[in-house]
């Protein structure tokens, strides 16, 4: 029997005075399949690495509490057999793997935990079948999609066969045909092979059915609970109903006349696997388009693409010129990228020299310095002049990073789930700002989110990206 | 030949025509190379850039040392063949090794700790990743209407950022996999260094040391 039994389990950041994971006790039990959800960034993956044993190594401190597995305290296993309990699949698929191809990354995984070099074949044979990959061998792991890449990282746990595994949001950025797969796969580990599964999502899609206990990380309590049948189908549904708002929309006009980005014969291919082909897409001047779509379908891809950041084929032009010919300052001035990860955005220390960087730099001088102070202290960003970017919590970045666009003032301005990360209120007073260049500035602003609530009152067109394909919707 | 020994030969012998002066031992030396490395089946591009970007140092060498050097033309000579012996003793190396192989090499035979061997082999790995990253910091400094040089000090600032956020995942990432520093572990391809290996070795380095004693211009 191996449960995973977490007791009296307490964790705070270094230099932080809020504890994270406040006093927990639970018991993810053997051979089940736990969910644990909570929103973006209160602390579902620190528990997920400490239960692999990755914490305290690879973090400053370590927590107060035990966890175990079974009856072994996990501090009292030696490090060179973790591996023999648990197995963990990390959220980014681009940085879990140490080799080049997918056998040699799998003979690393066995060598590592010494199995006899004669055993392999079979074992890596197994797990890749069992994962549906057989066809993977020999390619070269930087040449994969997302979604083949958690398969592999799902078929390196099957070789390792410990008895339980943990997932830290390993479909944050897979297509939603991998993401069911893969789900049904965990099911089968479980249910077949007596796997002990523990995944945090904060995305509750497909796990209705599938999940045996669904556990609850309180952002305001900071505690665990395991969630009764009515509640945890609270949950679904509430989830259920955040994926449409119910909102009109106006469709676009049909004609060219305020086109202001237009794309031509199309296609987006990275690594030889189609992701859209459009042969007549506009996006519209002074307007806001959300963008939607499932996770890892191309969305961020698409804004690549729009950046230059990537290859395509077809063309893509800006007020009526090919995007290839604009130098590429000058295309920056005009079409930018307000990144996912906020940290992308910021070229220095401090948050004062990151706003001066952008008041020095702006391309008009729409703001006054006194309305973004204004705007700051809204926020609750006042008084942070020295204070180190890359030490503020993740909401703080997100504002500071929006402020400072919205200072640069771009006349396209491309946002990347532009509200993760942000409590309600902060959300309102960013739709208000975005509000107030778009009918003032005459910006032109496509949004990616996920987060729809709070958006009905910025949004003219939706767009949703689906079967290779973007196309304007009359609802949200 | 093992990829270990002949990277040891390569340096070895690359070190020796550092201190020695023989213009037709640098020459020979460029001829075996290119030799070696055509029947190994290398492409003409790669062939012509390996020719032509050490052109520039090797002229300037060339020029400096022939005209305000104090040794004469002969060393111009020396030092320009030099360039290009360096430049095809290390493609003999790169471009017919795998870097999986020297890692395997480097790990069973050299006793090389495997942390370090595998370390450098993630490093490698993420190459492309690195490249990609340079771009995303490049267009984004654009974006706050900066421009980014490769002298950029800013440039480094924010991909020493990032290498050091990697290199917490992908260390991570090998703890996940089992990977245990200075702990035992099996190998599916085990790699020796054979008799041959150690001959071919001797043979070569003997043969460089006697062309250096008797070939002196």
């Amino acid at each position: 029997m191996t449960d995973v039994s977490i007791s009296d389990f307490t964790y705070q950041y270094p230099k932080s005075e809020t504890k994270v994971l406040n006093d927990l006790n639970l018991t993810f039990k053997h051979n089940h399949f736990s969910l644990l959800s909570g929103p973006s960034g209160s602390g579902k993956s620190t528990l997920l690495y400490f239960i692999a044993g990755l914490y305290p190594r690879f973090i400053g401190n370590d927590a107060t509490g035990t966890i175990k597995f079974g009856d072994t305290n996990i501090k009292e296993i030696p490090r060179n057999h973790v591996s023999n309990h648990v197995a963990m699949m990390f959220q980014n698929p681009n940085q879990q793997f140490a080799m080049d191809t997918v056998i040699h990354e799998l003979t690393f995984v066995l060598e590592n935990i010494q199995t006899q070099p004669d055993q392999m074949d079979k074992i890596i044979d197994h797990a890749l079948t069992f994962c549906g990959i057989e066809k993977l061998r020999d390619r070269i792991i930087n040449t994969l999609s997302g979604g083949e890449k958690q398969r592999v990282a799902l078929s390196c746990i099957v070789a390792m066969d410990a008895p339980v595994i943990v997932l830290d949001e390993p479909f944050a950025s897979i297509d939603p045909d991998s993401r069911i797969d893969l789900i049904h796969k965990l099911k089968e580990l479980q249910e077949k092979h007596g796997k002990t599964i523990i995944l945090a999502d904060h995305d509750l899609g497909n796990y209705q059915g599938v999940i045996d206990e669904f556990y609850y990380l309180d952002p305001q309590t900071h505690h665990i609970d395991l969630l009764n049948q009515a509640e945890s189908q609270h949950f679904f549904d509430n989830f259920e109903s955040t994926q449409t708002i119910d909102k009109q929309l106006a469709l676009p006009p049909k004609d060219d006349k305020n086109s202001v980005i237009e794309l031509r014969h199309f296609k987006l291919a990275p690594h030889d696997s189609l992701l859209l082909q459009l042969d007549h897409f506009n996006f519209y001047r002074q307007k806001t388009t959300l963008i939607t779509g499932a996770n890892g379908i191309g969305k961020s891809t698409l804004f690549n693409a729009l950046t230059k950041l990537l290859p395509y084929a077809g063309m893509i032009s800006y007020d009526g010129k090919n995007i290839k010919k604009i130098k590429p300052l000058n295309y920056a001035k005009n079409v930018t990228l307000l990144f996912q990860d906020a940290e992308n955005q910021f070229l220095n220390v401090t948050v004062k020299e990151e706003l001066d960087l952008s008041f020095s730099n702006r391309f008009n001088q729409d703001y006054t310095h006194e309305q973004v102070e204004q705007m700051l202290t809204q926020l609750g960003m006042q008084g942070r002049d020295e204070q180190v970017v890359y030490s503020l919590s993740e909401g703080q970045k997100k504002k500071l990073q929006i402020v400072e666009m919205l200072i640069m003032n771009p006349p396209v301005l491309l946002l990347d789930e532009p509200f993760k990360g942000l409590d309600y209120k902060s959300l309102r007073l960013m739709t208000d700002f975005l509000e107030l260049a778009k009918t003032k500035y005459g910006q032109t602003q496509i949004i990616i989110s996920h987060q729809l609530s709070g958006l009905e009152d910025l949004i003219d067109y939706h767009a949703h990206f689906e079967n290779q394909n973007l196309t304007y919707q009359e609802v949200i | 030949m093992n990829p270990g020994m002949k990277l040891l030969l390569v340096v070895l012998i690359a070190l020796e025509i550092s201190f020695t002066q023989s213009l037709i031992v640098n020459v020979i030396l460029i001829a075996i190379s290119f030799v070696y490395v055509m029947v190994k089946r290398m492409n003409f591009k790669t062939l012509f850039l390996l020719i032509f970007w050490p052109l520039f140092p090797a002229l300037g060498l060339f020029v400096s040392q022939w005209l305000y050097g104090s040794d004469g033309i002969h060393f111009a000579w020396v030092l320009f063949t030099r360039i290009y012996a360096y430049v095809f003793l290390g493609a003999t190396f790169t471009l017919t090794s795998s870097i999986t192989d020297l890692a395997l090499t480097l790990e069973q035979d050299f006793r090389l700790p495997s942390k370090f061997a595998y370390g450098v082999l993630a490093a490698f790995n993420l190459m492309p990743k690195i490249r990609e990253e340079v771009q995303i910091i490049k267009t984004s400094a654009l974006m706050r209407g900066e421009v980014f040089h490769v002298w950029s000090p800013k440039l480094y600032f924010k991909a020493i950022l990032s290498s050091i956020q990697w290199s917490q995942n992908l260390a991570e990432a090998m703890t996940s996999h089992g990977f245990v520093e200075d702990e035992p572990r099996t190998h599916y391809r085990v790699i020796r260094i054979t008799v041959l290996d150690w001959a071919m070795f001797a043979f070569l380095i003997i043969a460089v040391q006697v062309m250096l004693f008797f070939i002196r211009y």
